[in-house]
């Protein structure tokens, strides 16, 4: 409050000191001293431990992972700069791009020199140096899209307008799960919902539409493919006991779950958690796997950790939502907090055998460019939130009356 | 804003809730991995840690299988086989490994982006290398396979086309598997265009990505070069350890004279007779495949404790699957051997293979050979010939049988031989084989009723029971029961005999004249319990484990048949039905419900001929069984009855009045007689027997497929004790049977007489004739 008297003290009251005093206002202000720092903090945190945990079976890697965090440092520090609005002004731009991008990828006459499926995946668009992956960005300009979008309405109080962000959020949630990258799209739906209670939406609408969703899910069964299906199989099959699809279908769950255990309280230490993963034949342990790794090696203590510099990260993340008065801001924030909470909770689960099989990196820790770089990118976004002061004339953002069902 | 709240902003409350959410997901994260780390975290360890080990199993020998001589009938053979990796075979193994280092030396993602044409051109140029590689092994194959160009491709086409319609049978099971599993036509169709759109993929089957024997069973010199050969050619050859189970005596050339025989059969000259599958009813084979049955005998992981048992059964193994072999199979599999190897630190520890133990048998292989020439169809005396009498069934058909001799003072089992040999059996159509089974070692698995040949049993069962005084004269009157002349006859009142009788007959010429009426009246006398436990005491109704019975499988032993003696139900039931006297009756020349064995029948013999005193015949040594035979017991046979039951069957051969002396025949346009023991310086003991045999099924119109049945034939049985005249003593004990032959006289007869001859040309009988001869040979020799 001091800051402010004085900046109003030198204006007088003159038309032109007025005019000064109101560009005054609208000047962004840093405030060095904020939030976002807990999630620079928990961020490097668990990139340093996705190092040291990608080492353990793949030094080479490893070192190639350093250089993928500087370039993460260094686009975070990019997205950070700008004060926010101009992310919220190229956020519909974006999406777009992405939409359009997410196209492209699908389109069957593009050659493979461009697209090149692999594993029957149309995921990557082949940039040179290195490959992209248009599913990865897709993350983060659905977060900043959502958050535009809802910034200054209400109408998603009610269920009709609660539904039309839901169908259109199924335009790249559709395209990235014909590509198919289930994984990725599982990510969506979380962070939508938790982007609608930040925004206030009614929470009855919201168990609805959770409830409808999780009766009619077993409709869709007969769509999936072959081996979602076969994955679903072996993850019931895996939670009931049953050994049947232990070789084939079920191995990579059953051989991650082994690694888990076998880390026990303490973990192994390196040398041990390097033979048994390598001699376990744990497919993608370096990647996807990861927390099997972190497990074995560092045991129920390394996994506990890393759960809480996860929770940290979330903390820092609701923090700055907290006190930032822009609802653009918050949103953004509560976006990118559910994003990496949800893919961290789908990993680490699928790993330990509550959910079923899915390719999806764990975030920060995973070996891979894509993953890393877009990771510390929402991370640039968060410190890009938490380091502008809010507005002195702000509009109270997501207050409605709870007990009132007008909008 | 609702400043009522503890926490006024909306906003605020909603983060809250969301920290809620995360927490709660965390906390069900936790407890799982808790789950996973805590409660199951040592066995998880155990399990990982297990797979740090490797297991290399090292292959055992099984012990020998030898003969009283110490000649070898079965034993394993070190052999290998040369074989060729798949891929070689099908002749793109060149060009996969210039692809391979063409594209290492371009680099993954240059090679991704090259066009086909630029590829193709890469790959030609490391081609000619990796060809050179194949182009000498072909060439080293044929040079020390010594086969030409046009076998080696005829080779490689043939493991080429057996594997693509394997493969072809295999993917369709898999994808029918898969269909049922997943049910989706299209995604099928689908995955048909794009193979990795995670529908079904056909992969290669695993014999596609082994190799393939090419050069079977080489010897240990070209093994070695191609050991070299292999290194040099980057592993795509291979020399693969091919040791076989080989029964080195299945086959012999055996000359029988012929002066001996019948007169039709009867020629100067000997005959050459070559015997295949020598003893294999004995001896059994072995498989490769293992049954559920063997790993629930003895399974490799013990699956309650995890243990392993290095002579357990694992998939391949060697399997001991009748006779010997499977009645001896732990004895005979020995203890693979292991090398468990750390694989983190590169640890070894070995424990060698221990070889199955050899098994040392009674049989004389050659003797067994010479008995089997005897039985055999080409000899003639198990074809139906005028002589037998067999009007039944027309002349020249062969017939089943079988025989066993066994050394009286030991119960050691010389010859074991059961017609048809299982290697006839492989020439047999189906329908021959589902008749003749060849399958069932007669000497050992069929059970025949006994008739005649019973009665000294009974005698002695009648005698020891006080129902019957030795010095005690029956009268035959041709029929039993007063009232009923067709029932319970004397086997000489009847038409063709004249309706004749015996008159006032003692022990020894009943025996010897074989009289029934005597014996119907021993049995009528002793009731069937007591005539069934005496049949007990000399070794029927339970198999006397001469070393053939196999392993217990579902509660059963197979191997050895025990024959029936009635039990306390049978009697009970019979006496219910009124029919218990008329069975006790018949039970006394042995019908009725009483059958044995062949073995059996030598084997109470055998008994006879040591004056009681019980020793159960034997495959195997005494020294090589696992559980002891009994010591030997006595039946408590006095003196007197043994000796009148021995001079009975001597009286049988010798006397003109006995039924194994002589039989008639019609030879050179008369009624000739002819002796039926006529071997020189051998004293015989016989008893002939003409046992009600069950109906034959016969195919009457040809086309391999049996329509109806014979009734009223007989099975032909003699069983005789033999010895050298010097001595006066039994000293083998052999019995005959001829399934449907009639007679047990005229058929099985002169077939115990050519056993006779065989003994002697082996050495176990004085052979005066020889002596003889060679005696003349050396007086002439000298002369000139």
């Amino acid at each position: 409050m001091s800051q402010v008297t004085v900046s109003l003290a030198g204006s007088r009251y003159t038309p032109s000191g007025l005019r000064v005093n109101a560009k005054e206002l609208h000047k962004p202000r840093v405030q060095w001293l904020n939030t976002g720092w807990l999630c620079v903090f928990a961020a490097a945190t668990l990139s340093v431990l996705g190092i040291v945990a990608i080492s353990t079976t793949e030094p080479s890697l490893a070192l190639r992972q350093v250089i993928h965090l500087g370039i993460g440092i260094v686009g975070a520090a990019i997205v950070a700069a700008p004060h926010y609005r101009w992310v919220h002004r190229a956020s519909y731009p974006a999406m777009i791009v992405v939409l359009l991008m997410l196209v492209f990828v699908l389109i069957p006459w593009v050659p493979e020199a461009i697209v090149r499926p692999r594993n029957g995946a149309r995921r990557w668009i082949n940039l040179g140096i290195t490959d992209f992956q248009p599913s990865e960005l897709a993350k983060i300009a659905y977060i900043i899209a959502l958050a535009a979008y809802l910034r200054y309405r209400a109408n998603y109080r009610t269920f009709r307008g609660l539904l039309l962000p839901l169908v259109l959020s199924f335009i790249p949630l559709g395209l990235i799960l014909r590509e198919p990258d289930l994984g990725t799209a599982m990510l969506f739906l979380p962070t939508f919902f938790a982007m609608m209670i930040a925004a206030g939406a009614k929470i009855r609408h919201i168990v609805l539409i959770i409830v409808l969703g999780i009766s009619l899910a077993p409709l869709t069964y007969p769509m999936l493919r072959p081996h979602q299906k076969g994955r679903i199989q072996a993850m019931i099959a895996q939670v009931t006991g049953d050994p049947r699809y232990e070789d084939d279908l079920g191995y990579q769950g059953a051989r991650a779950m082994t690694l888990v255990g076998a880390g026990g309280i303490m973990g192994v230490g390196k040398q041990k958690a390097a033979d048994l993963v390598r001699f376990n034949h744990l497919p993608e342990e370096h990647n996807d796997m990861i927390f099997a790794v972190i497990c074995c090696r560092w045991g129920v203590a390394g996994a506990l950790a890393t759960w809480s510099v996860f929770i940290l990260f979330a903390l820092g993340g609701i923090l700055t939502a907290g006190q930032s008065k822009d609802p653009f801001g918050r949103l953004v924030a509560v976006g990118v907090v559910a994003m990496i909470i949800s893919q961290m909770t789908i990993n680490t689960g699928m790993t330990i055998g509550v959910l079923p099989i899915t390719g999806l990196t764990l975030p920060f820790i995973s070996y891979g460019g894509s993953s890393l770089v877009v990771a510390w990118l929402m991370v640039g976004l968060l410190l890009n939130i938490a380091l502008r002061r809010p507005q002195y004339l702000a509009r109270k953002s997501f207050e409605f009356d709870e007990r009132s069902d007008q909008a | 804003m609702d400043r009522r709240r503890l926490i006024p902003s909306m906003f605020h409350r909603r983060l809250v809730l969301l920290v809620a959410v995360i927490a709660l997901t965390s906390l069900g994260l936790g407890a799982q991995l808790f789950k996973l780390s805590v409660v199951e975290g040592a066995h998880r360890l155990a399990e990982a840690e297990s797979r740090l080990d490797r297991r290399t199993y090292l292959p055992t020998y099984r012990g020998r299988i030898l003969d009283r001589h110490g000649r070898v009938l079965a034993e394993d053979r070190a052999s290998y086989d040369i074989a060729v990796d798949y891929d070689v075979i099908l002749g793109v193994w060149a060009e996969n490994r210039a692809a391979r280092q063409a594209r290492r030396e371009i680099g993954t993602s240059e090679w991704n982006a090259l066009s086909p044409e630029r590829r193709d051109a890469a790959i030609r140029h490391h081609l000619d290398y990796w060809k050179t590689k194949t182009d000498t092994l072909w060439m080293q194959i044929q040079r020390l396979g010594k086969i030409d160009e046009a076998e080696l491709i005829r080779r490689r086409d043939a493991i080429r086309a057996e594997m693509q319609t394997t493969a072809a049978t295999v993917w369709e099971r898999q994808r029918a598997a898969w269909l049922a599993r997943f049910g989706m036509e299209e995604d099928a169709a689908e995955a048909a265009d794009n193979p990795r759109s995670g529908g079904f993929t056909p992969r290669p089957i695993r014999e596609q990505r082994q190799p393939h024997v090419i050069l079977p069973r080489v010897s240990e010199e070209v093994a070695f070069e191609f050991v070299r050969i292999a290194r040099e050619l980057d592993g795509i050859v291979h020399v693969l350890d091919s040791r076989r189970r080989e029964y080195p005596w299945t086959s012999a050339e055996v000359l029988l004279d012929r002066d001996t025989l019948p007169k039709p059969l009867r020629s100067s000259t000997p005959i050459s007779i070559r015997v295949d599958g020598i003893a294999d009813h004995v001896l059994g084979s072995v498989r490769t495949e293992v049954w559920e049955q063997d790993v629930v005998r003895r399974p490799f992981v013990n699956p309650r404790t995890g243990e392993i048992d290095l002579g357990g059964y694992r998939p391949g193994d060697v399997v001991g699957s009748r006779g010997l072999e499977a009645a001896f199979e732990d004895r005979l599999r020995g203890l693979r051997g292991v090398i468990n190897e750390r694989r983190d630190t590169g640890e070894q520890q070995r424990v060698d293979a221990v070889p199955g133990r050899d098994l040392h048998i009674t049989l004389d292989s050659r003797l067994q050979a010479r008995v089997q020439a005897i039985l055999s169809h080409e000899y003639g005396l198990t074809r139906v010939q005028r002589w037998h009498n067999n009007t039944a069934l027309p002349l020249g058909r062969p017939l089943n049988a079988a025989a066993v001799v066994v050394d009286v003072e030991n119960g050691e089992i010389l010859a074991m031989v059961s017609m048809p040999t299982i290697a006839m059996g492989q020439r047999m159509t189906d329908a021959r084989r589902r008749t003749d089974d060849p399958w069932v070692n007669r000497a050992v698995e069929a059970i025949y009723p006994p008739g005649s040949i019973i009665k000294p049993l009974v005698l002695c069962a009648a005698v020891q029971e006080g129902v019957h005084a030795l010095g005690a004269a029956i009268t035959c009157n041709g029929h039993y029961y007063e009232s009923h002349q067709d029932r319970a006859r004397c086997w000489i009142y009847r038409p063709q005999f004249y309706m004749r009788t015996h008159g006032p007959l003692l022990a020894e010429e009943a025996m010897a004249r074989s009289c029934n009426i005597y014996f119907y009246t021993l049995g009528d006398r002793l009731g069937m319990a007591r005539l069934s436990n005496w049949f007990r005491r000399f070794g029927l109704g339970s198999p006397l484990d001469i070393g053939l019975l196999g392993p217990l499988v579902d509660g059963k032993r197979l191997g050895e048949n025990g024959g029936q003696v009635p039990d306390e139900d049978t009697i009970a039931k019979l006496r219910n039905e009124g029919q218990l006297n008329f069975s006790s009756v018949i039970m006394g020349i042995g019908q009725g419900p009483v059958t044995w064995t062949p073995v059996q029948a030598a084997n109470a013999y055998a008994t006879l001929a040591r004056g009681g005193v019980v020793r159960d015949a034997t495959l195997v040594r005494d020294d090589e069984r696992i559980v002891p035979r009994p010591s030997r017991s006595h039946l408590g046979l006095p003196p007197s009855l043994v000796r009148a039951a021995i001079e009975g069957l001597r009286q049988s051969v010798e006397e003109s009045y006995g039924t194994g002396h002589i039989i008639r025949y019609e030879y050179d346009e008369s009624i000739v007689p002819d002796k039926t023991f006529n071997v020189e310086g051998i004293t015989v003991w016989a008893k002939t027997g003409t046992a009600q045999a069950p109906a034959l099924p016969v195919d009457t119109t040809g086309d391999g497929e049996n329509d109806s049945v014979l009734t009223g034939l007989s099975h032909a049985w003699t069983v005789g004790l033999v010895g050298p005249k010097s001595r006066g003593e039994p000293r083998y004990s052999i019995a005959v049977i001829v399934e449907y032959g009639g007679s047990g006289g005229r058929v099985a007869g002169p077939i115990v007489n050519q056993i006779i001859r065989a003994l002697q040309v082996e050495g176990y009988l004085p052979n005066i004739e020889a002596e003889r001869k060679a005696r003349v040979d050396r007086s002439t020799g000298g002369a000139s």
